[in-house]
């Protein structure tokens, strides 16, 4: 099987996070695979292992390679770049037209991707990504299946109060959840592998992308402020006795916090 | 341009690798790892699978031969899990079967090296006697050379993986009145019935780094063959130490970071939420000072051990150097680990938050390597030398 997976680099949940201005962040320097994504390379692997083929690891992000390492250390062939500094400042919707330029004329029975990345959550890439190619997707799914020579998968993914189960052609895009697999700790070999690979580079010309579609320029969605979360109210401590403690408790559920 | 400070994009890389199979691998397990006291097999073999005990050793023996500088990235990274599974991770790793590697022949490096890469034999290194330990020079353990080998009496104390240990690179001496320069490396095997060997003496049950089991090893009149002399000649055992000794004293260096950063990480959360007075403790000046003062020699402690790291790489000689930056990184772990304590106020003195054990497995780092006692001395002598 040819298999593409798309990965992202995130910040590391260890990482500060603040807000500079309205519209801009300031991360720290702490970056790491998408953990959704790490769950899709899983299961490409896993088919990899089962009906042989190729597993390329794929990201559109200009700065970091690390997820196409973190890939490559857990068993991926390759690893391919488009790196370009007019993507900086893409929205999903420019990231995915970018992948599908990439991919268009390309050979691949699947493409899997993260349900979302754990940094802004949209979620949208996977799903824009097979739009734009015409493929049939599935969405956040925890089971997999595939009849090589059906040429079909079979898919669960949750449902409100269930799980769904459903058959689909190949080639398709499936967005990987939690539950579908454990991702392996990759071995020291493939991390020192990973330490040395030669990671593909493209640009947008040799994927006859205008810059001008991609970029700031382009944004359809604009963020108009980041906001921080609230700030926890400090603990109130109550110091009467019982029973008067309870009675005290009862009154600020109900007219301080209100749940009651 | 030649100063430079910054880790290559494949270091930060690797460093984040280790961090992440710490967090999944050992982080969860801890707390049940320090409070069992015992050697956590399962963990060890899952964790020798991925390769890590070969980081050091050549590819032929199924090693990576990677060199200083990310070998002190694991160790920095590990340390912050387990210090007790550090510590048996690191002899295996470096110590215990480091004389193997150099001095053993092929089929010594079949049947122990290979294995003891895979994790799936347990080694050692025996220097500690009850006299002696900082002191080399007092060892009592005795060589004595007979046809066809030579044959080793003594007890060894205070030996990491003791208790579990396949294989031990014991120090001993073919003559107490010689000093250090009768002193020697051997291999010795666990003594089954077909073959002689040590036996386990009394296992000791430590303050910290509790699941790396620690005990005597006995060596009553064992019979060991020539090949197993670990040496090209005969006297040459501190200078055969020395190899490895700068190395030693950067790790330990290396695991005190690691203790001394999550020990403070853990104690400005807690001073973050505690209140006091109407405030977080955070916002009191006395408490701010501890973090600032352990900032400062925090991060003075980890740029000279990366230093250092780089002077060995480099094949540049650093003992002294190495020395200083073991004592200056393990003191400040003290005071880390001491302040968190602090901060921690009476909680401090109860299992159900961490600070406690980062305290206890902190102590040890102060022997491992010399005395901080033994290597004062020889420091302040050497800088009054000028």
């Amino acid at each position: 099987m040819e298999i593409f997976v798309l990965v992202k680099q995130v910040p590391d949940p260890e990482a500060t996070v603040k807000i500079k201005t309205d519209t801009e962040l300031e991360i720290e320097n702490k970056y790491f695979t998408n953990f959704f994504d790490e769950i899709a390379i899983e299961a490409a692997l896993r088919l990899k292992e089962k009906f042989g083929g190729k597993v390329t690891v794929l990201t559109a992000d200009p700065k970091r390679v690390d997820a196409l390492r973190r890939g490559i250390s857990m068993g991926a062939d390759e690893a391919i770049q488009i790196s370009d500094p007019a993507l900086e400042g893409s929205d999903p919707f420019a990231i995915a037209r970018v992948l599908a330029a990439y991919l268009k004329d390309r050979s691949f029975d699947l493409i899997l991707a993260g349900r979302q990345a754990m940094d802004d959550d949209s979620g949208i890439v996977g799903i824009a990504l097979a739009e734009a190619l015409n493929l049939p997707h599935v969405h956040s799914i925890i089971g997999l299946e595939v009849d090589i020579s059906r040429k079909e998968a079979k898919v669960i993914r949750e449902v409100e109060n269930g799980k769904e189960h459903l058959t689909c052609p190949l080639p398709a895009l499936f967005t990987c959840q939690k539950g579908l697999n454990t991702p392996r700790i990759p071995l020291v070999m493939n991390v020192m592998k990973a330490m040395k690979a030669q990671i593909k580079k493209l640009d947008l010309v040799s994927l006859g992308i205008e810059p001008s579609k991609v970029g700031s320029p382009s944004i359809q969605a604009k963020v108009i402020r980041y906001l921080s979360p609230p700030k926890r109210p400090p603990v109130k401590m109550i110091k009467e006795e019982f029973p008067d403690n309870v009675r005290t408790l009862v009154r600020l559920l109900r007219e301080d916090a209100k749940v009651i | 341009m030649a100063l430079d400070f910054t880790f290559t994009e494949e270091q930060e890389f690797f460093r984040q690798t280790i961090r992440d199979t710490v967090n999944r691998m050992i982080m969860p397990r801890v707390k049940e790892l320090d409070e069992k006291e015992e050697f956590p097999w399962d963990l060890w073999r899952e964790f020798a699978a991925l390769g890590y005990l070969g980081l050091r050793h050549e590819e032929k023996y199924g090693g990576m031969g990677t060199d200083t500088i990310t070998q002190m990235i694991f160790y920095e990274e590990l340390a912050r899990g387990s210090c007790g599974f550090f510590m048996s991770v690191t002899m295996q790793i470096l110590m215990g079967t480091y004389f193997i590697g150099r001095f053993g022949n092929e089929e010594i490096k079949q049947r122990i090296l290979v294995p003891a890469i895979k994790g799936e034999k347990i080694g050692t290194i025996c220097f500690t006697e009850d006299q002696s330990g900082s002191d080399l020079a007092g060892t009592r353990t005795l060589a004595t050379k007979v046809d066809g080998g030579w044959r080793i009496n003594g007890r060894k104390q205070w030996i990491t993986n003791g208790p579990i240990a396949d294989f031990a690179t014991v120090m001993a001496t073919v003559d107490p009145k010689l000093g250090l320069k009768g002193l020697n490396f051997f291999l010795v095997e666990r003594k089954t019935k077909d073959r002689d060997g040590f036996v386990s003496g009394q296992r000791l049950h430590k303050l910290g780094s509790r699941c790396s089991v620690t005990g005597e090893l006995v060596f009553d009149n064992v019979f060991i063959p020539d090949e197993n002399f670990l040496g090209e000649e005969i006297g040459k055992g501190v200078q055969y130490a020395g190899e490895i000794l700068n190395e030693v004293r950067v790790m330990t260096g290396m695991s005190a970071l690691a203790i001394a950063k999550e020990a403070m990480e853990d104690a400005r959360q807690y001073a973050n939420n505690r209140i006091a007075f109407g405030n977080p403790i955070s916002k009191y000046q006395l408490i701010r000072e501890k973090f600032a003062k352990f900032w400062a020699w925090y991060e003075a402690a980890r740029t000279f051990l990366y230093k250092c790291a780089w002077m060995i790489q480099n094949n540049i000689p650093c003992t002294n150097e190495c020395m200083l930056a073991k004592y200056h990184a393990t003191e400040m772990c003290m005071y880390a680990v001491e302040e968190a304590m602090r901060i921690y106020g009476g909680n401090a003195f109860c299992t159900e938050y961490p600070v406690q054990r980062y305290w206890r497995d902190a102590k040890f780092l102060l022997y491992g390597g010399g005395t901080h006692e033994v290597l004062c001395d020889y420091l302040g002598r050497v800088y009054c030398k000028g």
